[in-house]
């Protein structure tokens, strides 16, 4: 019962920018959050024109929209949503990311749009699948430590689809079962509040001894799947998800331009067995993350699975220096500065399909073509025109040669 | 009100029905998160309850993935005829229980279900086979109050207990205390956080994963009389790690609040104790301050944002709406410190400095320098 169908790739996307991004760089579809309902309430979130256009732009592409109401809402959050998802059904919603079975209930009386039962939700196994079908759901994210194996299991006897994470920072804790925020700083985790406190040092010591051991031993590593590819193609698993709607453009666009190359090598040869293996791992590698693993999609993660390392120890050795604002023979390739950079130094700019075009930054002008010896964030410099650069194609400079 | 709680010993069993309860949970090691007995201990206890005229609840509460999943059904089948009723937490569960049992079923919503078409979501999906809903504990007490009467299950709520933070099936502990891994024992430590002033957050670490408590207990003794009063089924005493447990003076209370005898409690308990939200949840408060809302795009009238702010010559504004930007436009500029300024587009050029009367979408136009405004600046139309 293997199937060979491709899985969609989908991506995070915090803002319109990075949903723009992450559709030009081969996101299959990407999901985003409105103002209310979502697990991400201090990223920027959509409003319901940024949803609007975000639809119409994706949709333009052939990229799915997914709408995170994934909260564990309370009952006087649920009076808005009714309207909310007749709105969304109005701009052709692809799917809603739910984890509530009162927000299931609302949206199905509201609306006809495909529910897909967030990994907030926890469903491990086929008869949580079961359950979730039985309530009306299209689609299942799984719980991270569910293994490919099993998830094909799930999708044969379940008969439903599944999604799987594939790339991105990871709870230590079963999502959704983790309330350390709500009742240490008052932050409702699972209403967006979540404070991170699994990512700080803890101090510990064992009932029966004196000694105290320092460690951060909840913080887990960061999940990376792509040699895991193959398997997730062979159990028939729907749709790769990458985490991440607080991160940067350059995260999304990596990630979407990673993943969906490699599914497209693979749709093109049938196999991974390729040097662009190395060349996609370098890729993923460039973007600032914590120590990977591969988490429980083979084996239960264990372990060595920690992340034992204070956050700002794990800085990448690339950074996004800014975004291609306009590219043209007359204009130059004018780009909008997010982190400074120096005359002569060697940028690379990615495009949306295809390897990295490197260049050395020897001609840098201001608009008013003054020179320009030192990039300032926040600020707009014109470098020559290089042919196959387009707007919105991202630019980093290696921070640690 | 009926007051339920858990049981390990034959003894334990004894002092229950001598305080006048009429069911008790045991924990399977298999298959709750806590459990502590053997499939052998657990019978031997059923019988013995059933003697003392106890019911028998069956705590089934751990998570499983899919392998595990077949494991842990086997374990239950051996033990099924010794429960009068069975307690689920994971929904795969519940399904398994309704599809292929025909025992009672208890619900542990305890995890979100925050509202209260999730709760009737799931007495619904049970088709009348669930006799009892375990409130989450972040409930409050105008919420609980509303559950209580219109749902049409019986609800059970902790009276007092440990505060369940964090569940994982990582083994986290292991790594760190080596010489009590090669004893193959549970791990039990404090923790404290470098983020927080709380100390002695308690760790477990058992063949199920790793979990960790709130350094204070649960205790809704105080309302315990206005529980009763509108009409909660079932006040769960949990003192599974208080030793001794002193079930006698916490039943007395439970059933007569004496403020002193309270007082005396709290002074010989291990820990401190807290109501957490059961008179208010404000857990959402604090999300207005996460972000900056001056940097947040407004409906309708919105044009984009300043990329750049050149003195004496241009401002650069990337223009995200659907209509563009004209030459007359009169804008609003908002400062992510919040002032407003007004000013009308009277030069405006694109990025080959050609003038030009208008900048469609996605495309940044250059207007003159207003002095004041800051690259991040939010614009928006005034009157075109």
């Amino acid at each position: 019962m293997k199937s060979q169908k491709l899985p969609e790739v989908l991506a995070p996307a915090g803002s319109l920018d990075k949903l723009k991004v992450a559709v030009l760089y081969g996101a299959n579809a990407v999901y985003v959050g409105g103002q209310k309902f979502g697990l991400r309430t201090a990223a920027d979130n959509f409003t319901e024109d940024e949803l609007r256009e975000g639809m119409a732009f994706a949709h333009a592409r052939g990229a799915k929209v997914y709408v995170v109401l994934n909260s564990f809402l309370h009952d006087k959050d649920l009076t808005e949503l009714p309207e909310f998802v007749s709105f969304l059904e109005d701009i052709g919603t692809d799917a809603v990311i739910v984890s509530d079975l009162g927000v299931v209930r609302t949206v199905r009386a509201h609306s006809t749009i495909p529910i897909h039962v967030s990994t907030q939700a926890s469903t491990l196994n086929v008869h949580s699948a079961l359950l979730w079908k039985e309530a009306g759901a299209q689609r299942i994210v799984l719980g991270r430590e569910v293994s490919v194996r099993e998830a094909g299991k799930i999708r044969r006897e379940a008969q439903i689809e599944i999604e799987m994470f594939i790339h991105g920072s990871m709870c230590m804790a079963y999502s959704g079962h983790c309330v350390i925020s709500n009742f240490t700083q008052g932050r409702d985790s699972n209403r967006g509040g979540c404070a991170h406190s699994c990512r700080f040092e803890y101090s510990i010591e064992g009932l029966d001894t004196l000694e105290k051991k320092r460690a951060f031993f909840m913080s887990s590593k960061d999940l990376e799947g792509l040699r895991v590819l193959p398997a997730f193609i062979e159990e028939g698993i729907d749709s790769l998800k990458i985490e991440g709607r607080m991160k940067s453009h350059l995260y999304a666009g990596t990630m979407a331009k990673v993943y969906s190359e490699a599914l497209r090598f693979y749709a093109q040869h049938g196999h991974f067995l390729s040097d662009d293996l190395r060349d996609w791992e370098a890729e993923l590698s460039k973007v600032s993350h914590r120590a990977y693993t591969e988490a429980s999609l083979l084996t239960p993660a264990g372990p060595d699975s920690i992340f034992n390392e204070r956050e700002n120890a794990s800085e990448g050795e690339w950074r996004m220096v800014g975004t291609v604002v306009e590219a043209n023979p007359k204009a130059g390739i004018v780009l909008e500065v997010r982190n400074a950079f120096n005359q002569g130094d060697e940028i690379e700019i990615l495009p949306f399909r295809g390897s990295a075009v490197r260049l050395r930054a020897l001609e840098m002008s201001d608009l008013a073509s003054q020179p320009v010896v030192r990039t300032r964030p926040t600020t707009l410099v014109r470098l020559p025109f290089v042919s196959g650069v387009e707007a919105m194609h991202l630019v980093r400079h290696r921070i640690n040669p | 009100m009926r007051l339920t709680t858990y049981a390990r010993t034959l003894h334990e069993l004894s002092i229950l029905c001598d305080q006048g309860f009429r069911e008790v949970i045991l924990e399977p090691k298999a298959l709750a998160r806590f459990g502590k007995l053997s499939n052998d201990e657990f019978i031997a206890l059923f019988h013995r309850a059933s003697e003392l005229g106890l019911r028998v609840l069956l705590e089934w509460d751990i998570l499983m993935t899919e392998d595990l999943f077949g494991e842990k059904v086997a374990a239950l089948r051996e033990l099924l005829p010794y429960a009068d009723a069975l307690r689920v937490q994971d929904p795969g569960a519940l399904h398994w229980a309704l599809k292929e049992t025909t025992k009672p079923l208890q619900f542990i919503a305890e995890n979100g279900n925050h509202n209260r078409a999730a709760l009737e979501g799931w007495i619904d999906l049970c088709g009348g086979r669930l006799e009892r809903v375990v409130l989450s504990i972040e409930l409050s007490k105008t919420v609980i109050e509303d559950y209580v009467e219109h749902l049409s299950v019986p609800c059970e709520l902790l009276g007092l207990g440990r505060i369940l933070l964090f569940y994982t099936p990582r083994p986290l502990l292991s790594a760190l205390l080596p010489e009590r891994t090669a004893q193959n024992q549970d791990l039990a430590a404090l923790g404290e956080s470098e983020e927080s002033p709380h100390k002695g957050f308690p760790l477990v670490e058992n063949q199920h994963g790793t979990f960790m408590f709130h350094i204070k207990e649960f205790c809704l003794l105080e309302y315990a009389a206005d529980l009763r009063s509108a009409g909660l089924g079932f006040f769960r005493i949990d003192q599974r790690w208080e030793t001794p447990p002193k079930l006698a003076e916490i039943s007395a209370l439970s059933r007569h609040f004496d403020p002193q005898a309270f007082e005396r409690l709290k002074e010989g308990y291990s820990q401190d104790l807290m109501r957490g939200f059961y008179l208010g949840n404000k857990t959402d408060s604090q999300f207005h301050k996460l972000k900056n809302s001056r940097l947040q795009k407004r409906e309708g009238n919105y044009i984009g944002e300043v990329l750049e702010v050149q003195k004496a010559s241009h401002l650069a504004i990337m223009v995200k709406n659907l209509r563009g930007l004209c030459l007359g436009d009169v804008l609003q500029i908002m400062h992510p410190k919040g002032h407003l300024i007004d000013t009308k587009v009277h030069a405006l050029r694109n990025l080959a400095l050609e003038p030009v009367s208008e900048v469609p979408p996605g495309e940044v136009a250059l207007i003159q320098f207003v002095e004041g405004v800051w690259a991040k600046a939010q614009v928006y139309f005034i009157e075109r």
